[in-house]
């Protein structure tokens, strides 16, 4: 696939987030109006703008990571736009302008990494960290100070901050973006010590693991981040950055070791957790049987099933389902929401895209030669595929409900931007990589 | 490093098709499962404002349309314009309280077959029509309307038959309700008051409820011992004033409360003409439950007789009467436990006036498509054979006579030979059921009837079938004669 045929593609999926948007106007009030236009022009400058960022400074990059996306994004927005027709909300001109804004971030990356090749977040990585920490805890800031800067609690998760700006004010996750420089650092880190790590030279019992100073940096990052996220009472990330971390450690040293360790205290975590907060409990049992505790718990999940199994294999088509039937559709149940309104077709779409932007995000990390770049890669897409899995599988009922986002698809400007940056750490890596 | 990564790749495109595993479980196999689950509201808030197909009577009279929302262009209504009358029939279909009557049972034709998404198209190309298609009653809008208007908000009910096909030509239950009151947004209230009303409005008095059938049962009996030749008119039976029932102290007595003709004796004919419990209850026993029972079951007792909706069955318990004489005795005279719905009643009137073969009722005569074309019709076989022609036509003269000469004189009309008997069980609350069943002309029977007032109607505990019931009959007998072609 050439870079024109990308151009093709992005264009496509600006037609159908367009096209998507005004047959849920049309089913719905038998008229289409500007929506559409500004729909399709919306995707076209931000994923063309994106297209030609990717041209001017990373050439070289394949052409196959930013079509799917775009389409993921089309898929989500237009159920986002759905669903604000039924329940009389506003998101989705919201979300326009975070699908503008993240595309314009991830373009202002790669102009950023162009003259200085995506190696200077090996060298600056404690500089990484830091400000990774700090995002991590401005949501902890007062929320009723005079600073235009104010920590935020949401549903009893302390996870946003507000910044005032005169006539507006805007929300954001700063975990979005300390996920991406997390993962940033641990891969700096493990390129520079991975002999040493692989270097199990100490016992105990069967086990063998290596000095523990070499390990000691790694293990202080991730407890200090784990626990700032269960203090904000965010268990979704911290659950994602958990298995990120063991993940990549593995891929870096290849010792079995770690994935067995990793398991078992996440299997601990677990359990504590289920015994120190209520509502993890009451995610396990919503999990467990949702519709023996659907008057309360079970209802989100009961709703998200009946969703998907009355939208069977074609869907109610746009506009014509209840999506709007299950709390949250916007944002945990998205995925619920495309299933009942375009079916078994919708939902296979969804998953084949995801895996599509997966097996090139993993591409991109068999093909690097450089020890950073091949763990920042794997790095970054085993993060956004455990991700994925998470919040899907907890829909389908294969996992507990964990609470995060489905990227690209679901309401959130944080995220979005986000996610869109770390594409556009893959593109660089890529291209940096290309032959 | 290639090495883990890869493992880590097969694990995750290994979760990825857990996924797409448990996706078609929801979306593919388990889906109609989902679909159909009572708590989940999709598929009825699908159906929710979207054109039905028409429900006319059998002389075009329109009791149930779907127009276009004034507030709505692109949801309909749906209309009852016929209200009342045709409620139990017709019935509603209410999103918050579910539906019934032919609304219920024939939603699947009723329903659009529009689903607004491109299978409409492939619909259209196969060359299937997307409008619903509608369903025509055998019920006679003139008829239907009297017979309610005959009830005049009395408790009970009207059933009437052509007793040649068993099309139902009205059937109506009285205190009934406004169907279009539990479509709008008072339907939880209107709900409630229909609920707690102690005439229960709701209930289908004529098809979904029995009742003893009380002496109308005699035409069942008379038939019995006419068909095994146990009797015949002229056949002369004791007299008594009372009637002690076998192993017991209580006994019978006739409703005038003396003897029903002499004293010494009284034909089968005059017994039955003048209603005589006390020969009855003597015949019964006669006969003996497994006789009555042959007819019984072939009039449709004991039976679950195929009709629009389910019925209950009409009962005449034949092993426990066997068993027990006196019992017997009492469902000589339609008492005890024997029960019967106005619509088995009618088939019993019906089965006498279609030379002794008991027609199956039914409810909906064709289902046609928005251009009038007819899709399916419906004419069901007879039950059966209940009794000889020749026991037919003794019943129908006898029943004639009781018309004429008897109790049911307040059936009569002029110009038109009827036929009927009368009958007034005793209900659990004391008061009186007065029945009366009867087909008309005798020559040529076109209508069968049964007529029920629950707890005496108007007259109350000194009510009788004669009194009560049987000028009913004649009012829808002379509608009948006289509508319009």
């Amino acid at each position: 696939m050439t870079r024109n045929a990308e151009g093709a593609t992005i264009v496509a999926a600006s037609v159908l987030a367009g096209f998507a948007v005004s047959l849920v106007n049309f089913a719905r009030d038998r008229s289409i109006d500007a929506q559409i236009a500004l729909t399709f022009l919306v995707f076209l400058m931000a994923f063309g703008g994106l297209h030609l960022a990717v041209r001017a400074f990373a050439p070289k990059a394949t052409p196959l990571l930013l079509a799917p996306v775009a389409a993921l994004t089309a898929l989500g927005f237009f159920q986002v736009y759905r669903l604000d027709l039924a329940l009389g909300t506003n998101r989705a001109g919201l979300q326009r302008w975070w699908i503008l804004i993240g595309a314009g971030v991830a373009a202002l990356t790669l102009a950023l990494l162009a003259r200085r090749s995506i190696s200077v977040l090996r060298r600056y990585r404690n500089i990484t960290l830091m400000v990774s920490f700090i995002l991590l805890l401005l949501p902890n800031l007062p929320s009723d100070w005079g600073f235009p800067l104010r920590g935020l609690e949401v549903n009893g998760s302390r996870l946003w901050i507000i910044l005032d700006v005169g006539f507006t004010s805007l929300q954001f996750q700063p975990a979005e973006l300390a996920k991406l420089g997390l993962v940033a650092y641990v891969a700096g880190y493990l390129a520079d010590h991975q002999r040493a790590l692989r270097e199990a030279r100490r016992h105990l019992g069967p086990i063998r693991f290596p000095e523990p100073r070499q390990l000691i940096p790694l293990l202080v990052t991730w407890g200090i981040s784990v626990l700032i996220l269960i203090s904000q009472r965010d268990l979704g990330a911290s659950l994602l950055l958990f298995v990120g971390f063991v993940l990549l450690l593995y891929a870096a040293t290849g010792t079995t070791g770690y994935l067995v360790t990793g398991t078992f205290l996440g299997l601990v975590a677990a359990v504590a957790s289920f015994l120190a907060f209520g509502h993890v409990e009451r995610r396990v049992l919503a999990w467990l049987s949702p519709f023996e505790h659907y008057q309360d718990e079970g209802y989100q999940i009961a709703q998200g099933l009946f969703a998907m199994g009355t939208g069977s294999l074609t869907g109610s088509g746009p506009g014509l389902g209840r999506p709007d039937l299950i709390p949250n559709a916007s944002t945990d149940f998205i995925f619920a929401a495309v299933g009942e309104e375009l079916g078994f077709a919708g939902t296979v779409s969804v998953l084949a895209l995801f895996a599509l932007v997966v097996t090139v995000g993993l591409g991109i990390a068999f093909r690097s030669r450089d020890t950073f770049r091949k763990l920042l890669a794997a790095g970054l897409t085993f993060v956004l595929a455990v991700q994925t899995f998470l919040i899907i599988g907890g829909i389908v009922r294969l996992v507990p409900l964990t609470g995060i986002t489905l990227p690209f698809m679901s309401y959130g400007g944080s995220a979005l931007v986000g996610n869109l940056i770390l594409i556009a750490l893959l593109l660089r890596i890529s291209h940096e990589e290309a032959p | 490093m290639n090495g883990p990564i890869r493992r880590l790749s097969v694990g995750i495109f290994t979760s990825f098709f857990v996924l797409l595993v448990a996706v078609t479980w929801i979306q593919v196999i388990n889906a109609d499962a989902l679909k159909a689950d009572p708590r989940n509201s999709r598929p009825a808030l699908a159906d929710r404002g979207k054109e039905r197909g028409l429900i006319v009577t059998i002389d075009g009279v329109v009791v149930a349309q779907s127009v276009e929302d004034p507030d709505d262009p692109r949801s309909f209504i749906r209309q009852y314009p016929a209200g009342e009358a045709f409620a139990h029939v017709v019935g509603y279909n209410s999103f918050l309280v579910g539906s019934s009557g032919l609304e219920n049972a024939h939603a699947g034709d009723l329903r659009s077959k529009r689903d607004l998404t491109i299978s409409d198209l492939v619909t259209v190309i196969l060359g299937r029509d997307l409008r619903p298609e509608s369903v025509e009653m055998t019920i006679h809008s003139e008829l239907q309307l009297a017979a309610y208007q005959a009830l005049g908000g009395q408790k009970g009910a009207v059933l009437a038959l052509d007793p040649r096909t068993g099309a139902v030509l009205a059937s109506v239950s009285s205190p009934s309700f406004d169907p279009e009151s539990l479509l709008g947004p008072d339907t939880a209230t209107a709900w409630e008051s229909l609920l707690a009303d102690p005439d229960r409005p709701l209930s289908d008095r004529a098809t979904r409820e029995i009742f003893p059938p009380g002496s109308t049962f005699k035409t069942v009996v008379a038939s019995a011992a006419v068909d095994t030749g146990e009797a015949e008119p002229s056949t002369v039976f004791p007299d008594p004033g009372q009637f002690e029932l076998p192993g017991s102290t209580a006994t019978i007595s006739n409703a005038g409360g003396g003897v029903c003709n002499d004293g010494q004796g009284i034909t089968l004919l005059k017994a039955f003409v003048v209603s005589c419990n006390t020969v009855f209850a003597d015949l019964s026993v006669r006969l003996g439950a497994e006789n009555v029972g042959i007819t019984a079951n072939a009039l449709g007792f004991n039976t679950d007789i195929p009709f629009a909706w389910t019925i209950p069955r009409a009962a005449y318990p034949i092993e426990d009467l066997a068993e027990d004489d006196a019992a017997l005795a009492q469902s000589g005279i339609g008492e005890r436990d024997v029960r019967a719905a106005p619509l088995h009643m009618a088939m019993v009137a019906a089965a006498v006036a279609n030379d002794g073969v008991t027609p199956t009722p039914y409810l909906v005569n064709r289902i046609f498509d928005a251009d009038g074309n007819t899709v399916e019709s419906f004419q069901p076989s007879p039950i059966g054979r209940a009794m000889a022609p020749a026991t037919a036509s003794i019943m129908s003269q006898m029943m004639e006579r009781v018309v004429t000469e008897g109790t049911g004189r307040a059936a009569a009309v002029r110009g038109v030979r009827v036929a009927g008997k009368t009958g007034t069980s005793m209900g659990p609350d004391g008061l009186p059921n007065p029945w009366f069943i009867g087909f008309a002309p005798v020559e040529d029977p076109q209508i069968a009837i049964a007529v029920l007032i629950e707890g005496g109607g108007d007259l109350g505990e000194s009510a009788s079938g004669g009194a009560v019931a049987a000028p009913i009959a004649a009012r829808l007998f002379e509608v009948w004669f006289q509508r319009s072609p």
